[in-house]
């Protein structure tokens, strides 16, 4: 059977550190914005925090969800596109084709999730840190549209990897760098149609969720809640 | 018979061709120079990138989009005077048709550069026309972008043959009344017109279809343009309303646009015998009964958001009736409604000049709807916590700026080369009835005054 | 061959000019008016209708029609993208392109064949300036031997300006 990508957050691991959005930024050379950019709106996350402060103090309570790319199977963003630059692979995966995209920014308006990012300048890495840029990743024009692709260099370096070593892909082989460099360990990827596999067992877990299900987007990533303190183990 | 000597309509309205005043040239050297800056600000804006405009996340569309939507509604002011009026032979259409064809043409040639101005990579625009490129791809005819090309370039076509079919006739007669370089121009744009029994009713059929055909195509281009927004599930843009919203909103700003256009030109060229105040006032009650229409969409989706109080469009509904874009919005309000509505109700205010107030309004008022539909949509989506601002640049409002020179500019270089009024279109509106009983030299002469 | 014509300015002055002219035996076809603006209320004006461009018009509509729905399936097959779970070949959203071809079709049609028919293979051999005056022009392009009794029509009708037998 063909491989269905997914991702379940744990709410209840994830401690707002930050770990996943910076790895991201290493793995896809992503560009920094400068304080002044990020200031006007123009910092690029692909994967980002989002804080939520709840209640007065003492009773403060703080949530952190991680946002990114939903990897939607009816994604509002895919059909806006005027030259295909994002359409749906077989494998579930929202692809964005950066040399068809032409700048519309449609796409980023229909996103329901604003988890689409415009280069607005050509993006500049000052010396030395060209020097990390990562070399299966491409880097990016003005003019283009940019998102998380669930690290498809990763998926495709993984898939071929097992295939020339002869064995079948196993859960855990593939790991995007957000899923990497979690300390806690909230955030577990793999493919959805393996039903062994960790996330597809999360995803049926009585505590997931979907961002913004009703609009009928169908994500394919799943958020389980947090849980409460007096609760038992889902 | 004075049918033909004592008659100054082609006088009249062929002196602007002939004689060229100083006016003309300080008008087109200033018009100029301001569309010149605007090339300067997209030239900037190609260079450094389109960051520098005010455009950022989540507000990816802003100033560019709102003129782009603006331009291409004014352009639906010659489709209703001149084919509907044409269509139903109303008699006071005729000094007008050709004042608002002109508008349609030359807002949707502006109007058609922001797609190319708004992109990321504006060199490569013609990847939303379908041929059969190395890339193996076709483009996406789900995307309502790719509508937007079909749509405006159809409508293009249609109204510039529109305009351009009745405009043969008074090119032969320049050719057949000028001499030397004119004589050999506008022979050539005459086609060789004689005038014939054959060639007139060819003619006139095939504006006949054209008017009837470029109906259904007026309606559709801005019922598509508004499907760039409400295709996308953006709180306040995924709306049914928005087809005849903006059809009706076109129809409003470009009469308006309508208005101001002869408000000048019978100023500038002192066409007062021909464009009377029994036009303006018709055009007047048309306006009022646009601003009206208007009225009632807006009511009718604000009273429908606000009463299923959906969270997500209930944010946009404040951020627009209380919150930060309040006083664009009221603004607005007066402009369309309370102003046109109480000038264009009274006959004692509807006149020339409070016509032209009343439309000077509703050009603003239809710009800030346009804006207000963009940008307090995208700056709060679902998500709150990317909600965000957005503050046109310099860039942005030079650009548009030069699109309102541009449009002055090409109406007084086409008022310039070709007679503004239908010369042809308005003899025929003076031709006595067969039935009517031949009378004396007097009374003859009595009827080739011209008449509304 | 030289056409004969006289230049009139009153309409109803043409019809009995026309009428004349077919009383001694001049077959409608034959009969040419020239003018700066239609008449369409008058009789002499009744002839060389054409309707039949409105049949141009539909043809040109289907032609549009069939070319836009083609098109779009057959680009949408070819190189087959999922997009939003949309289908491969989307009929609604096609629809809206095909809507625009058709019209684009019938325009198109209409105003090439007017353009080929009504200018590219010509009029009448003969004009006159003085027709941009508001003259009307009745004549005759080919008289042959009949040119003295057509010119003798004219000048009976009562023309502004006398027959003139063309160079």
């Amino acid at each position: 059977m063909a491989h269905r990508w997914g991702l379940v957050v744990d709410l209840d691991g994830c401690t707002g550190c930050g770990a996943c959005v910076t790895a991201c930024h290493a793995e896809n050379n992503i560009p920094t914005a400068g304080a002044q950019e990020a200031a006007r709106g123009r910092a690029m996350h692909w994967m980002r925090v989002e804080r939520y402060w709840e209640g007065e103090y003492p009773d403060v309570s703080v949530k952190f969800r991680p946002v990114l790319c939903q990897q939607c199977d009816n994604a509002p963003c895919e059909a806006v596109c005027p030259t295909y630059a994002a359409h749906q692979t077989d494998e579930g995966l929202n692809a964005q084709v950066y040399n068809r995209c032409i700048g519309t920014r449609y796409c980023a308006n229909a996103c329901t999730y604003n988890v689409r990012f415009f280069n607005f300048f050509n993006p500049q890495w000052e010396k030395p840190l060209h020097l990390q840029l990562n070399p299966d990743v491409s880097v990016r024009e003005a003019g283009v549209m940019e998102k998380c692709t669930f690290c498809s260099q990763r998926i495709r370096a993984g898939k071929a990897e097992a295939k020339q070593a002869g064995r079948p892909l196993a859960d855990g082989d593939i790991q995007p760098a957000c899923a990497q460099s979690c300390p806690s360990g909230a955030l577990v990827f793999g493919d959805l149609n393996d039903h062994e596999s960790r996330v597809a067992r999360l995803s049926h877990s009585p505590r997931a969720t979907k961002l913004l299900e009703d609009l009928g987007a169908e994500p394919k990533v799943s958020y389980l809640q947090k849980r409460g303190v007096h609760e038992p183990d889902a | 018979m004075s049918r033909t000597r004592n008659n100054p309509l082609a006088d009249d309205l062929l002196r602007p061709l002939l004689h060229t005043g100083v006016w003309f040239y300080a008008a087109v050297a200033a018009l100029g120079s301001v569309v010149a800056c605007g090339l300067a600000a997209w030239g900037y804006q190609l260079w450094h990138g389109m960051g520098v405009a005010g455009v950022n996340w989540p507000v990816f569309w802003g100033f560019h989009e709102t003129n782009f939507v603006f331009w291409i509604g004014i352009s639906h002011a010659g489709t209703l005077i001149s084919a509907i009026l044409r269509l139903v032979n109303a008699r006071w259409r005729r000094p007008v048709t050709r004042c608002a064809e002109v508008i349609t043409v030359f807002a949707l040639m502006i109007g058609a550069i922001f797609p190319i101005v708004h992109l990321g990579k504006p060199w490569l625009f013609y990847w939303v026309a379908p041929y059969p490129s190395a890339r193996d791809l076709w483009v996406n005819f789900r995307s309502p972008l790719v509508w937007d090309f079909f749509a405006i370039n159809t409508y293009l076509t249609g109204s510039l043959l529109f305009l351009a079919l009745p405009m043969i006739p008074d090119f032969a007669l320049v050719r057949d009344r000028s001499t030397g370089w004119r004589r050999r121009i506008y022979g050539t744009l005459a086609l060789g017109w004689q005038g014939t029994t054959m060639q007139w009713h060819r003619l006139e059929a095939a504006m006949q279809i054209m008017a009837i055909a470029i109906i259904p195509v007026a309606v559709s281009v801005h019922t598509i343009v508004s499907f760039d927004f409400s295709m996308a599930n953006v709180p306040m843009w995924h709306s049914t309303i928005f087809g005849p919203y903006f059809v009706a909103g076109a129809i409003f700003s470009g009469i308006a646009a309508l208005i101001i256009a002869m408000a000048v030109l019978r100023r500038q060229l002192k066409l007062h015998a021909y464009l009377h105040d029994v036009h303006f006032d018709n055009l007047a009650k048309l306006l009022l009964l646009m601003s009206l229409l208007w009225g009632y969409f807006v009511t009718a989706e604000r009273l429908t958001v606000w009463y299923g109080n959906e969270p997500h469009e209930m944010a946009v509904f404040w951020a627009t009736q209380r919150g930060q874009f309040a006083p664009l919005y009221w603004t607005m309000v007066t402009c369309n409604f309370i102003v046109p509505v109480t000038i264009l109700s009274f006959r004692r205010l509807r006149t020339v000049p409070g016509a032209v107030v009343a439309s000077l309004g509703v050009l603003v008022g239809m710009w800030l709807e346009r804006f207000l539909i963009i940008v307090p949509s995208l700056s709060n989506k679902q998500l709150p916590y990317s909600w965000g601002q957005y503050a046109p640049q310099p860039v942005e409002l030079v650009i548009m700026g030069a699109t309102f020179a541009a449009m002055a500019l090409l109406y007084t270089l086409f008022a310039k080369f070709v007679p503004i009024i239908s010369i042809w279109e308005m003899k025929v509106g003076n031709q006595p009835h067969p039935d009517a009983v031949t009378a004396s030299e007097d009374e003859m002469s009595e009827l080739w005054k011209v008449r509304p | 061959m030289t056409p004969v014509y006289a230049l009139f300015d009153d309409p109803a002055v043409v019809q009995r000019a026309v009428d004349a002219l077919r009383e001694v035996g001049i077959a409608d076809r034959e009969i040419v008016v020239m003018s700066s603006e239609p008449f369409e209320e008058w009789e002499f004006s009744h002839r060389d209708k054409a309707d039949w461009l409105y049949k141009v018009a539909g043809a040109g509509g289907l032609v549009g029609f069939a070319a836009g729905a083609w098109f779009t399936t057959a680009t949408q097959l070819a190189w087959p993208l999922k997009t939003s779970g949309m289908p491969i070949v989307a009929p609604w959203p096609n629809m809206i392109v095909v809507f625009e071809l058709t019209m684009l079709g019938a325009m198109l049609a209409t105003v090439g064949t007017l353009l080929v028919t009504a200018f590219l293979r010509g009029g009448p051999r003969f004009y006159d300036p003085a027709i941009s005056d508001g003259y009307i022009l009745v004549g005759v392009a080919a008289p042959g031997e009949r040119v003295a009794t057509i010119a003798h029509t004219l000048t009976a009708a009562g023309p502004t300006r006398d027959p003139v037998p063309v160079q």
